[in-house]
């Protein structure tokens, strides 16, 4: 991302991970998440516990207001993930950004071999813990589910709520199976990716002992040099490598 | 009119002794003439306070023993007659205006005897073509056809009246299966009716969930668990004000089987029953909402997504766990290693 970093001396306090725009985009798609997970939730389980399920939407205005709710904030979190795609574009276009592969978000082998050294680690087979770029695979986990999500969730959602104006561009062979299999996809997806949240980025990014009760970067956008050191040593080395080769000596 | 009024008061409201001693009471009574410019007045008022069960007094009589009645007994026809009305719940039905025998025009048996004036030929013609589904009184089961004429012809050519006219079948539903007790029928608009938005399905339901019906009729098994899986169903029982019951696609008294080239759901009609509600609805739309069962491609689709859920869930649930513990173990156990 930065080439210049190679010649600075000076280690900065704290660096920019995020830029303001990807953490406005943050803060919508966790908003628009919220409101959509709520308000389907109701229609999922509509019909069971027993009659809470029309309690929960009632808190939500009723079905109909429940389902405006839905379409709104699916239609804001489509539009987010267009825009953080075009911005992504744009920032690649412009040689902002650059494929590095200590610091980018793309998954590759390692992080494969990153998960086994782990699980090594949990278990108490090994004492190295796996060393991160500027993303763990947690992290990349986290991102990419969300393009999944947005993939399976969302363009069945797109074609559940506007279900006449998609008719027109579906292939006639499908129109047997393809509603019903978009109904399973956007249902089943959609629980998936509130375990997902719930237990993986909840546990990851607010509940575990270091970062709780959250990480702080979805609003400064920075993160210490400190902890860049020691949760992305592969980045650290690469931003500071002279910083870096002192304290090896040391 | 004063006596007869005054004996209907008797009659119906003093249910604490025999009937023989309200004729005695009510020959003291008029062998008074002073109680009859006293009391009489006084009972009127209390009659217009108190609660009167039905509107017409004829009907009053009936209740006066109905109401009170308990029990079912078994009439000449070996059907079980259940003997109570609920006067309350008569009197504030829709027929609760109408006298006991604007419909029980005839008694097949006694205790009771028939009301003077002839049966209409229409109801009598029509009760013998439906008597094999009103065991009780089936004059009085075609009784609603002085009233609901046209209905009831849609009826009787509909699917479910054919099955009861041409093949003599008990399950097919006539007025009572749908509406409930002749006695209680509210409008559809109230939710305590059977054919409510909030009872309609149900009520569909107790035979088109009904697996030995299902079976004797070959009727599509799976109506009743598609609709409540489908949004459709979803959102009716969410509270949803629009959201279709099964009469708004098949329609009601009319209603024909989906091979009837008449049937709203009739292959291309769909486009215009669907079209009610979702307009320009094109034949790519209409199989949207389906009661036949899942074809194999959503649902091995659907095994997959529940394989990659679980999948997905057991490695961040067992990571997580792991995580947590060794944060615990280092916390207790390493952390001297660490500062040394």
């Amino acid at each position: 991302m930065s080439e210049t970093t190679t010649t600075t001396q000076e280690v900065p306090a704290e660096i920019e991970r995020f830029d303001i725009i990807f953490r406005i985009q943050h803060v919508l798609m966790f908003t628009t998440f919220l409101l959509l997970s709520f308000t389907g939730w109701g229609l999922k389980f509509a019909h069971e516990p027993q009659g809470l399920s029309s309690v929960w939407i009632r808190v939500w205005g009723g079905a109909e207001t429940a389902g405006l709710i839905h379409r709104i904030a699916g239609i804001g979190m489509l539009l987010d993930f267009i825009w953080h795609v075009i911005y992504l574009a744009y920032l690649f276009a412009t040689k902002q950004m650059t494929i590095n592969l200590k610091t980018t978000v793309i998954p590759l082998p390692k992080d494969v071999v990153d998960v086994v050294k782990n699980f090594m680690y949990f278990l108490g087979l090994s004492k190295e813990k796996a060393r991160f770029g500027r993303f763990s695979y947690a992290q990349k986990f986290d991102y990419w589910a969300v393009f999944w999500g947005m993939f399976i969730i969302g363009f069945s959602g797109y074609a559940l709520a506007f279900p006449m104006q998609v008719s027109y561009i579906i292939p006639q062979f499908a129109s047997e199976w393809i509603w019903q299999l978009l109904w399973l996809m956007h249902s089943d997806e959609a629980l998936l990716a509130i375990v997902f949240i719930l237990f993986w980025h909840f546990y990851n990014e607010h509940l575990k002992p270091e970062v709780f009760p959250m990480s702080w970067i979805w609003i400064t956008g920075k993160i210490s040099t400190e902890k860049l050191k020691h949760h992305h040593p592969i980045e650290y080395e690469f931003l500071f490598p002279e910083a870096a080769k002192k304290n090896k000596k040391h | 009119m004063v006596s007869q009024l005054l004996k209907y008061i008797i009659l119906t409201k003093s249910f604490s002794c025999s009937l023989e001693q309200k004729s005695h009471i009510i020959e003291v009574l008029m062998s008074n003439s002073r109680f009859l410019f006293i009391v009489v007045p006084l009972l009127f008022l209390a009659v217009l306070v108190m609660p009167t069960p039905g509107a017409c007094q004829e009907s009053a009589n009936c209740l006066a023993c109905h109401s009170a009645m308990k029990g079912k007994i078994k009439n000449a026809g070996g059907a079980m007659v259940e003997l109570n009305v609920d006067a309350d719940k008569f009197g504030a039905s829709k027929h609760g205006a109408l006298s006991c025998t604007d419909c029980h025009m005839r008694f097949a048996d006694n205790p009771h005897s028939t009301p003077s004036g002839d049966v209409p030929q229409a109801v009598l013609a029509l009760s013998s073509k439906i008597a094999s589904k009103f065991k009780v009184d089936p004059v009085a089961g075609a009784a609603c056809s002085t009233c609901h004429e046209e209905v009831y012809k849609m009826v009787l050519g509909s699917v479910h009246g054919k099955n009861i006219v041409d093949k003599h079948q008990m399950d097919g539903a006539l007025c009572l299966d749908c509406h409930g007790s002749p006695h209680y029928i509210t409008s559809v608009k109230d939710e305590s009716s059977p054919m409510s938005r909030k009872h309609q399905v149900e009520t569909c339901g107790k035979c088109h969930g009904d697996k030995k019906i299902i079976e004797k009729y070959k009727l599509e098994e799976n109506v009743m668990e598609s609709y409540e899986e489908s949004f459709h169903g979803r959102k009716l029982f969410l509270g949803h004000t629009k959201a279709p019951t099964c009469s708004s696609c098949h329609s009601s008294h009319d209603i024909r089987s989906k091979t009837d080239p008449a049937s709203p759901v009739f292959g291309k009609n769909k486009l215009v029953t669907c079209g009610k509600c979702h307009k320009g609805a094109n034949e790519k739309f209409v199989p949207a909402i389906t009661h036949k069962r899942p074809g194999p491609i959503p649902h091995y689709g659907e095994k997959l997504l529940i394989i990659l859920t679980i999948g997905v869930f057991a490695f961040i649930v067992i990571h997580v766990l792991l995580e947590a513990f060794a944060d615990i173990r280092d916390a207790i156990f390493r952390k001297k290693e660490e500062e040394e």
